[in-house]
């Protein structure tokens, strides 16, 4: 594999760029570290966009996050869509690149979901050679985030986080572990969270993601929509005591609260990892 | 059965209507297999949905409260196949025109193609503007013979009503107005400037002008397409009053090589 393996740095806590934001993120930033872009808001020809994305990339360390590389999918991959994310990755010089373990979508049809595969081995298999083509045409290792799910399929082999780490493990890329996805297919599917922190290799865990969630009903739904609830938060700082100090960073995607709210949120991150990882050390 | 087998089934599952049966998901105590699927199906569609209303608020202005009927509509009869969902857009103009009952009223078509060329226009390539100063170097001899370069992001949408009025509405989130239909064809050019999109509409003679220095032709060209409409004296004045306005909306990306 042609990539890159310096170590990648640690960026703190950071919030997911967002439109809404735009103007309160620059006239008073507060104590936001880094950035996390959507990438695909920005695999554009020009205008609005790479202009505030430029004026952002200047002030801050920044990360790009992709929806799209279907990773797990059976359809080929997105040769224009790996060309234009590698463009952008030009551009922004992120200090790393993350999508989904999952597919979003196949016979040519996109469902615009994070949708879950089947921990099988047949699976594990291709997602594995995914990667490392992926890795390839980036010459960067990519993280690899777990995603909420609803579904269960039949036929599973291995557990979600057995799943996960495989493939960690074997296409050699690094782990984004979203906190909150793990609370809510925790819920969703029965099983102990605890479980799945203590079943991925701590070594491949390069950020966390923190976010909101509405509970549905019988099922809790990723919604990127509400505060982090205390569930998530006593999951945080579980995954702080088997992982260290990992980058971590606040998604809010809908009912977007005024800025201050955000920040004061992303300080309660900080507010809880600092002395516990102060105590530890 | 195989990875590429469940996809399939699992895609057609979310796809379709009504939630069916698929043996190769597991009920259990908390939900069973189909309202579980249902989550999936439900998501579809409304992020489909909301994503579109976001680049046509024009046509949600005209269409009012069965704006969100004819998206469910277009979203079961089109399966997205852009990874990025804003681009399921590009074909709601073409659905409006051939789908009942949308088709009987060709203003929602028109709209539509409105707020596509806006959103297209949006994040278009950046292109340079062309320096008026430029113009003034050019010796009087070679005027004739001049030909400009536009910019490659413009866009003509024609329509027969007063469809910019719609989205002059949604941006402004002032009250929907009244259709109005027009005998003849109007041309409405959407544009962008540095990073803001305009629209306006075209008077006749410019949109033959205009229409004229997309396809390369020379001034002394566009100056006679100009002479249909205005007296031999009026249509050199025209052509430059016309020029001079090009260039302060930043249409003019440059001129060809002679």
């Amino acid at each position: 594999m042609q990539t890159t393996n310096h170590p990648l740095p640690y960026l703190g806590y950071g919030l997911g760029l967002r439109v809404e934001y735009y103007e309160s993120l620059l006239e008073q930033p507060g104590k936001v570290e880094w950035l996390e872009i959507v990438s695909e808001n920005y695999m554009v020809a020009g205008g609005r966009p790479l202009v505030w994305l430029d004026r952002f990339r200047e002030r801050f360390p920044m990360v790009m996050h992709g929806v799209s590389m279907s990773i797990g999918s059976t359809d080929p991959l997105d040769e224009d869509y790996l060309t234009r994310l590698a463009a952008l990755a030009r551009r922004v010089q992120p200090a790393w690149i993350s999508d989904h373990l999952c597919w979003t979508g196949v016979q040519g049809i996109n469902l615009h979901d994070l949708m879950p595969l089947p921990y099988t081995e047949e699976a594990l298999a291709h997602v594995v050679d995914r990667v490392r083509r992926v890795q390839d045409v980036l010459g960067r290792r990519i993280l690899l985030e777990n995603v909420s799910s609803y579904i269960h399929f039949a036929d599973a082999q291995l557990t979600e986080w057995q799943f996960l780490a495989a493939v960690a493990e074997r296409a050699d890329c690094l782990i984004l572990l979203d906190i909150n996805n793990i609370y809510v297919s925790a819920h969703n599917h029965g099983f102990s969270p605890l479980d799945y922190l203590d079943g991925i290799p701590a070594a491949r865990v390069q950020q966390f993601h923190l976010a909101g969630h509405e509970d549905g009903g019988p099922l809790l739904i990723d919604t990127h929509d509400a505060p982090i609830i205390d569930g998530v938060w006593q999951l945080y700082r579980q995954a702080l005591r088997r992982y260290g100090r990992v980058s971590t960073m606040i998604e809010r995607d809908d009912h977007m609260p005024p800025l201050a709210e955000l920040l004061a949120e992303l300080n309660d991150a900080r507010s809880i990892a600092e002395p516990l990882l102060q105590a530890a050390a | 059965m195989s990875l590429q087998e469940l996809q399939q089934r699992v895609l057609q599952a979310v796809l379709a209507e009504r939630s069916p049966f698929l043996r190769e998901l597991r009920d259990d105590e908390r939900a069973d297999a189909a309202s579980r699927l249902a989550i999936y199906r439900n998501g579809y569609r409304v992020r489909l949905r909301d994503a579109l209303a976001i680049e046509f608020p024009g046509l949600g202005k005209l269409l009012g409260g069965r704006f969100a009927r004819m998206l469910e509509r277009y979203v079961d009869a089109h399966p997205s196949e852009h990874y990025n969902i804003r681009w399921h857009g590009a074909g709601i103009a073409a659905f409006l025109r051939y789908a009942l009952p949308w088709r009987e009223k060709p203003a929602l078509a028109e709209l539509a193609e409105l707020d596509w060329a806006i959103s297209t226009c949006f994040d278009a390539a950046d292109e340079a503007e062309f320096d008026a100063a430029e113009l003034a170097s050019v010796p009087a001899d070679a005027w004739p013979a001049l030909r400009l370069r536009l910019q490659n992001h413009l866009q003509l949408v024609p329509t027969c009503h007063n469809i910019e009025a719609f989205r002059r509405a949604a941006d402004g989130s002032s009250h929907r107005p009244r259709l109005r239909r027009y005998e003849q064809t109007r041309q409405l050019l959407v544009w962008r400037q540095s990073l803001t999109v305009h629209y306006r509409v075209l008077a006749a003679d410019e949109f033959s002008a205009l229409t004229g220095a997309i396809k390369g032709e020379s001034f002394a060209a566009l100056c006679e397409r100009l002479a249909a409409f205005h007296d031999d004296a009026e249509a050199m004045p025209r052509m430059v009053g016309l020029l001079r306005q090009w260039l302060a909306d930043g249409l003019v990306g440059g001129r060809f090589a002679d």
